[in-house]
Parts: C-alpha cells; sequence; structure tokens
C-alpha cells in the first residue's frame, strides 16, 4: 500500500468526469462506426439504430469536449499542455530514449510527474495535438455527416461529402490506434493499474 | 456501345406504332384544329373534381408550347389519339365537338403501367372513395419525359403535388440528404429497376453540362463517346477508363465533377407504388454489395429530350470525382479500409512489439537491478 504522502493529487473530478465519458463514448462510437461501415459483415444492431446510438453519443461527446474545454480554460490549467519551447526537443528525446531504450533495462521514467507539469512531453505533445486540433476535426466532420444537408454549404467549400467522410473515418482509425497504445502506456506506471486508478480516484503515486 | 437511347427509341416506335393502330378509326384531325378553341386562355367548364369530389370551373385551355414538349408529342401522339371520341369536329355548331367526353383511356397504350397501378396504394385509395387518375400525377397535356429528369424534377413533377415528405419519414436519418439525392420510386416500387445517374457538373458554371457542350470541349461527337472512353471495349467505363477521362478533361482545362442519384427506371414497375412494403431496411443500401448499385450510368440528354446511358463500372461512384454521393457503407471507399487496417495495426504492432522486448529483456533488467545494489 502507498502512503498518503507518496499520492499526488493530479486528476481533479471535471478531468475524470470527462476522461471517462470519453473513454466510454468513443468505444461506443467505434462500434458503432464499424457496424455503419461494414453492415454487411457485422450485424450488432440494425444499421438504423447504429447511426442513431452513434448520432447521440457523438452529441455527447461533443459536449464532454467542452467540459474539457472549459475547465482548463477556466483554471488556466491549460499551461499543462502548453511546451516548455526551448527544452521541448532534447526532453523528447530523452523520453523516446526511454521507450525505446531505457525502459527495457529498467532505468526510471526521466519524467517526474507533479500536478503542475503530468504530463511527459511526448503525452503533452500528443494529447495536445488531439485536443486541439484531431478531435476538433472529427467532432466538426462528425457534425456534416449528421446533418448533411443543413452544413451542405461548408462541406461543399471543403471538397465534398466523400472528403469530409474520407477525414471522418481515417479519425476514426487512428482513434481505434491511439486507444490501442494509451491503454497499453497506461500500464507502465509504478503497477499495471497505477495509472487507472488515478484515472478513478485522482492519485498518483509518485517516488 | 451499350446505350440505351436504342432500346427507348425501338419502344417509342412500338408505342407510336400501336396507338396509331389502336386509334385508327381517329380520323386525321389536326392537333392546330383543336388549338383553334383550345389556344383561348378564357376557355372554361364547370366539372366535379374527382378527387376532391366537388364542382370546380376548370380550364380547358391546353399550353401548346407545353405540349409540345411532352413526351407525347415527341412520339407523334395527337390529340385525338387520346381523345378518341372526337370523331370530327362540326364548326357549324357552337361546341363542334360533344359537350363531355369520355375519359381518356391511357390504359389503350399503358396497359403494363395499369396493370402495375392496380395493385398500388393509389389504387387502393379508391376503398376510401378517392379516386386517382393517371393525370393526377402526369397532368394532362404537358406528360414530361421523365426518364432523363432529377430526383427534384421527378420529386416537384409528380409526388410533391400531394405528399410531404417530411411527415412521413420520422425513421428516416438524414431526410434531406435522402430526399435530394434518391427518387422516392426507388424506395416505394421496391420491384422497379433502379439506376445510378451520374451527370456532369460543370464547376465554372455551377450547372450541370449540356450533353452539346460537353461534348465539343472534349472534341468527340456524342455518338463517339464511349469508343473513346471505353478503350477495352467492354461495353462499361471501369475505374482506369474514368480516370483516364477525367485526366483529359483536367488537361483540356474542363473543371468538371460528377454529381449521382439514385433513380427508378420510369417504365411500367414505376406505377406499383407502395406504402406498406416500402423498402425501410437501411442495410439494404448501404452495404458494399448493395444490389441498388448495380447499374450506374452516365447520363447524357439528346438534343430531342432522348435519354442516352453509358454503362459504369459501380467502382467509379468511390472516385473522388463524384464528391458529392457518398452512402455510408454502400459506395464507401475501399482503399480508406486498407489505409484504416495499417494504421491500426501499427498501433497493435507497436504495443506487442514494445511487449515482447520487455518479456525478453526480463534477465537484463533483473542483471542491471542487481548491479546497482
Amino acid at each position: 500500500m502507498s502512503s498518503k504522502e507518496n499520492m499526488l493529487y493530479v486528476h481533479p473530478v471535471p478531468v475524470r468526469l470527462w476522461h471517462w465519458i470519453n473513454a466510454s463514448g468513443f468505444i461506443v462510437l467505434i462500434g458503432t462506426g464499424f457496424q455503419i461501415r461494414y453492415a454487411e459483415s457485422i450485424h450488432l444492431m440494425s444499421l438504423n439504430h447504429a447511426i442513431t446510438l452513434h448520432n447521440y453519443i457523438g452529441l455527447i461527446v461533443v459536449a464532454n469536449y467542452f467540459i474539457w474545454l472549459g475547465f482548463y480554460f477556466s483554471t488556466g490549467k491549460i499551461r499543462i499542455y502548453v511546451p516548455d519551447f526551448p527544452r521541448l526537443i532534447p526532453q523528447i528525446i530523452t523520453q523516446v530514449r526511454y521507450y525505446g531504450y531505457g525502459i527495457f533495462k529498467g532505468d526510471p521514467n526521466p519524467h517526474a510527474m507533479t500536478s503542475q507539469n503530468k504530463f511527459n512531453p511526448l503525452q503533452q505533445q500528443a494529447y495536445l495535438a488531439i485536443m486541439i486540433f484531431i478531435l476538433p476535426a472529427q467532432i466538426i466532420t462528425g457534425i456534416f455527416l449528421w446533418r448533411i444537408a443543413g452544413y451542405e454549404e461548408y462541406i461543399n467549400l471543403l471538397g465534398g461529402i466523400k472528403i469530409i467522410d474520407t477525414v471522418h473515418v481515417l479519425l476514426f482509425f487512428f482513434f481505434i490506434s491511439f486507444i490501442i497504445v494509451h491503454c497499453y502506456l497506461s500500464t507502465l506506471g509504478s503497477s499495471m493499474l497505477a495509472h487507472f486508478k488515478a484515472m478513478v480516484t485522482g492519485y498518483e503515486e509518485h517516488h | 456501345m451499350k446505350s440505351m437511347s436504342t432500346v427507348t427509341r425501338y419502344m417509342e416506335a412500338c408505342l407510336l406504332a400501336a396507338c396509331t393502330l389502336s386509334f385508327s378509326q381517329a380520323l386525321a384531325l389536326e392537333n392546330s384544329e383543336c388549338m383553334e378553341c383550345h389556344s383561348d386562355e378564357t376557355l372554361t367548364k364547370e366539372s366535379t373534381d374527382n378527387i376532391l369530389q366537388m364542382e370546380l370551373t376548370k380550364s380547358l385551355y391546353v399550353d401548346e408550347a407545353a405540349f409540345n414538349r411532352s413526351v407525347h408529342n415527341a412520339n407523334g401522339i395527337t390529340c385525338v389519339d387520346c381523345h378518341a371520341d372526337i370523331e370530327e369536329l362540326n364548326w357549324d355548331d357552337d361546341l363542334p365537338h360533344a359537350a363531355t367526353l369520355q375519359p381518356v383511356q391511357c390504359v389503350m397504350c399503358h396497359e403494363e403501367s395499369a396493370v402495375e397501378f392496380k395493385e398500388s396504394v393509389h389504387m387502393a385509395m379508391r376503398t376510401k372513395g378517392i379516386t386517382m387518375t393517371c393525370y393526377a400525377c402526369h397532368g394532362y397535356h404537358s406528360v414530361k419525359q421523365m426518364a432523363s429528369a432529377s430526383v427534384s424534377e421527378r420529386m416537384d413533377y409528380v409526388c410533391l403535388k400531394c405528399h410531404n415528405p417530411y411527415q412521413s419519414h420520422d425513421w428516416l436519418p438524414s431526410k434531406e440528404a435522402h430526399f435530394a439525392n434518391v427518387d422516392c420510386v426507388v424506395c416505394h416500387s421496391p420491384e422497379a429497376p433502379r439506376h445510378t445517374h451520374l451527370r456532369f457538373f460543370d464547376l465554372a458554371g455551377s450547372t450541370y453540362y449540356q450533353t452539346d457542350s460537353l461534348m465539343e470541349k472534349i472534341g468527340v461527337k456524342a455518338k463517339d463517346f464511349m469508343a473513346t472512353v471505353d478503350t477495352d471495349k467492354d461495353g462499361a467505363v471501369n475505374r482506369d477508363e474514368f480516370d483516364d477521362l477525367m485526366l483529359r478533361l483536367k488537361l483540356k482545362n474542363i473543371r468538371t465533377v460528377l454529381h449521382a442519384e439514385l433513380v427508378a427506371a420510369i417504365d411500367a414497375s414505376a406505377h406499383g407504388i407502395v406504402k406498406q412494403g416500402a423498402q425501410k431496411e437501411c442495410s439494404q443500401c448501404h452495404c458494399s454489395n448493395s444490389s441498388y448499385f448495380k447499374a450506374v450510368n452516365f447520363v447524357f440528354t439528346d438534343p430531342d429530350g432522348g435519354l442516352v446511358h453509358h454503362e459504369v463500372d459501380r467502382s467509379v461512384l468511390e472516385s473522388y470525382y463524384v464528391s458529392h454521393f457518398y452512402l455510408l457503407g454502400g459506395t464507401r471507399i475501399k482503399l480508406l479500409d486498407k489505409i484504416g487496417l495499417i494504421i491500426v495495426a501499427c498501433g497493435a504492432l507497436v504495443v506487442l512489439g514494445h511487449i515482447t522486448i520487455r518479456v525478453l529483456t526480463v534477465p537484463w533488467r533483473r542483471k542491471h537491478s542487481a548491479d546497482s545494489e
């Protein structure tokens, strides 16, 4: 058991709430996404139900995105996503060296987590790109696909429905890949379940 | 070259011959004789409307220009071919023919359509005391050639006269997109043959290309179009041939994309409209092997209003040049599935590779840990 002194409060309630709503939303979106795209091979539910469920859950994930955005910007905590630019490249190299070499040797993680600096530079860059560019792109293309006729003007401006769908589908595959890697990296804490527990309790063990 | 125009013209010729024979008893009255009175816009009569069941003042005016554009005029059908009970015009009387004419018997020429109609929901309305006539949908004298009509033209001209589709399709996701791109008959007459019509859209002019102007820009005659495009001479434009065509258009500075629509063939089966039994199973369309996209055609309109279909392989629907037509699952781009598989496999392989190396390097870590202590 870890003593309380060793525990660091890193995930406030809104962040944990956002994270788990997002996680469950993504699972359902991916499941229904497969059903919609491969209706001839997958028969989990009718296509009509899959589309309806995909739309509703998509709207929840969109609303949830604004919880994240509101929390991080209103509290100023968004700065945890802003890199320390002069040291960014060496930090990234150090972190890549750790995952690609040091971890096999048993070296400690070069990133020491604090409540003000909870992401290692790779996490920071990945999450920043996802939350500021990739997820919004998925949300916007999803909304366009939800109301094709209503957003026809914007869709045409961007090159037509096929372009919009292509972006949505490629990001769909990206998010599947991301979740696989994300779940694996979550097992690389002080114990296999340490990061998972932290995202439930808010407290991360630190040494 | 597989072309529907020959078939269409053959059918038209048969129809004309049949009608001519059927009405051989009709005197050779010229349309111009009828138009002497019926070109008067104020010409009216009092009559009972079959649908509304009320007395109405009915115009007897015939828009000659509209009639001249009609499918009947295009096939040589004259006024008295349909109004067959007019055998002669007596110009000495105030009214040169009987005051009340027999209803026009469309079935005399359109027998198969009538058979289909008898099984339709429109026929079933008679049990409610409402009689749907042919002209309720098709109009009287300006019956259009609908084969080349777009979805919106078909809907405006026929279905929307009575129906508001937004009131009865609550179950249907993306209603607007369906109504804009799918002919009502496609779902409401499930037995009707279906085509996906591909039309060249002029991006510079924001309008559909007229056949003549497109051919002129390409530099071929309309009759030679397929011979030029279908290089392997198999009668259909495959994906490579399509890409070549689009490249040629690009080289000639012709900025075009293709707009697609799913329409029913205009034949007898289009009259078998059903309500119960209409296609409501989304996966019939929205799957990659859907039969709804077996017949894909370039559509060109002849100067005389005839329609020319050129067969196209359905894989063309995956092209980004068909940028405004996409059905979830139905016309999905297979290349994206392969790219997606690579993206997901990369993620999974990174994880599996990392786990494997961690397992294999356990002794190394133990040694390193022991050395540190």
